[in-house]
């Protein structure tokens, strides 16, 4: 399969010297499912603002679907669809069904168009009757599930989820752990960082540690996750074995 | 949203055209200024008549709006004991006049209306649809950017709850240390402003990050708003009825 994100030498060095990514190269196969786990601090949010051009590399290049993001940021983010650590502080609109509907109407649909994307994605992450809510009053597994509706909506082909399980109890992970196994059978490429491996280690076809802002490890899920405990990553038991948190 | 997605919903005066609707309020609220008494109260009596029908919810909806019937109370004192003409009863240097009576009576029912009034188009109306009104209005101005301001109506709507939760977290966080103890006004700021604003300017980072992300741009899919007949017919209703008001 061809890849659909190619990193090249990525570096990265914020305003006031902090090195976040020193170096980084990578390819994501697309409709692949990757976890990408490191410490607190590890470059992992700060690589993922690079898929859809929220950040500039202070060297190397991002490639998605073969075209440079720093040259094609808006292409980009109509590909890349964000799920931010903090679900909270993505709401945009007064209401749920406002709020999905902001990336379609940013897209210029029409307005039976956007209708129909907010209906399908808002059903689709269980949120359908919650349309004339105000967003602020959700529970926290609701808010994640409305900033994916919102994500959908605008129809990527890849997902990237920064931290989606944080503050989510055992119910909230599932739902939001269900919603990204049908969005990878449905064969969209994802990719989610996490701490917490035991989550989603399951169903990833991918792990890559991340280290001081350096690739530390790259592969097989069960492989690499056994050598995670030296990056500050805890090692899930029976690690080996892929018990999902879905049955 | 979900209302503009449901066109064919069965039609009631709420669901008026927002734009008609928004017109219709502007229009009242400059009449009253011109209205007398009988005028004034035959405008208020049909929601009077609505309140007492649907009185469950009415004890708890006065509570929430004391502060209406203090502004209405100083307004009624301050005009009862400042207009000139025919002393009533006097109070040492100030006199409760005849016209003075008259005019605060007249005062009190005109703020009554704007209450009331304002008070129902904003229950009837989704925050959405004012958005797309004001849009509307002001997409024929040359040099406003309408769609820029109509997002920063949405964003403000959508912001001020938020500040009030994360002044009320802030607190919270504060007094769990014991910051509560402080007694100074200029450490109270430096303790408790501080943090707040930082707190704000950071959620409004965030949230700027988020929309960019979801390729915000201003030009957008525009809000659909249709008038159709009965709306015309409703809103030359309200219009025939604020003219018999001030007729009176
Ligand atoms: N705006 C910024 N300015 C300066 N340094 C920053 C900025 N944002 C992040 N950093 C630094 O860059 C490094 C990587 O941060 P990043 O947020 O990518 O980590 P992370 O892996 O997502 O961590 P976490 O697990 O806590 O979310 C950290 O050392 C952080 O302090
Ligand atoms: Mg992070």
């Amino acid at each position: 399969m061809a890849a659909i994100i190619e990193i090249r030498n990525l570096v990265h060095r914020f305003a006031d010297g902090t090195t976040g990514l020193d170096g980084v190269s990578l390819d994501i196969l697309a409709g692949s499912f990757v976890v990408l786990a490191g410490a607190n601090g590890s470059g992992k949010t700060t690589l993922l603002r690079h898929l859809n051009g929220l950040l500039t590399p202070t060297s190397g290049t991002v490639r998605v679907a073969g075209l440079p993001v720093a040259q094609n940021r808006l292409r980009a983010r109509m590909q890349v669809g964000m799920i931010f650590q903090d679900a909270e502080s993505q709401i945009v609109g007064e209401t749920v069904a406002a709020d999905v509907a902001f990336g379609p109407e940013n897209l210029r649909l029409d307005r039976c168009e956007v209708d129909r994307r907010v209906a399908a994605a808002l059903a689709a992450v269980g949120l359908e009757a919650a349309g004339d809510r105000r967003p602020h009053l959700l529970s926290g597994g609701e808010k994640r599930r409305l900033s994916i509706a919102g994500v959908l909506a605008m129809q990527p082909q890849v997902l990237v989820f920064d931290e989606p399980f944080s503050n989510l109890d055992y119910s909230g992970v599932r739902q939001v752990l269900g919603r990204m196994v049908d969005l990878h059978r449905a064969g969209r490429t994802l990719v989610v960082t996490t701490h917490d491996l035991d989550k989603v280690l399951a169903h990833a076809d991918r792990l890559i540690l991340l280290d001081r802002g350096r690739i530390a490890a790259d592969g097989d899920p069960a492989a690499v996750a056994a050598a995670a405990e030296a990056f500050g990553v805890r090692c899930p038991p029976l690690a080996a074995e892929r018990l999902s948190w879905l049955n | 949203m979900a209302e503009l997605s449901t066109p064919h919903r069965r039609w009631t005066p709420a669901r008026l055209d927002v734009r008609l609707k928004l017109a219709l309020l502007c229009t009242a609220s400059l009449a009253s200024l011109q209205m007398q008494l009988y005028g004034l109260l035959g405008l208020l009596l049909p929601f009077a008549l609505l309140a007492i029908a649907r009185r469950a919810s009415l004890g708890a909806r006065i509570r929430e709006l004391r502060w209406v019937f203090w502004i209405l109370a100083l307004v009624f004192a301050a005009r009862a004991l400042f207009t000139e003409g025919a002393p009533l009863v006097s109070l040492g240097p100030v006199a409760v006049t005849r016209q003075g009576l008259q005019e605060a009576v007249n005062a009190c029912l005109r703020l009554a209306l704007m209450f009331v009034l304002g008070g129902v188009f904003i229950g009837l109306t989704p925050t959405g649809e004012i958005k797309a009104a004001v849009q509307w209005y002001l997409r024929p101005i040359p040099g406003v950017p309408a769609a820029r301001v109509a997002t920063m109506l949405g964003l403000i709507a959508r912001f001020i709850p938020v500040i009030f939760a994360e002044a009320a977290r802030t607190s919270e966080a504060q007094r769990a240390r014991l910051g509560d103890r402080r007694r100074s006004p200029v450490g109270r700021l430096a303790t408790f402003g501080l943090p707040l604003v930082r707190r704000i300017v950071l959620s409004a980072d965030r949230l700027a990050l988020a929309m960019e992300a979801r390729c915000y741009s201003e030009l957008r899919t525009e809000p659909e708003l249709a008038a159709r007949g009965r709306d015309f017919l409703a809103f030359g209703l309200g219009l025939a009825m604020l003219a018999v008001a001030l007729a009176v």
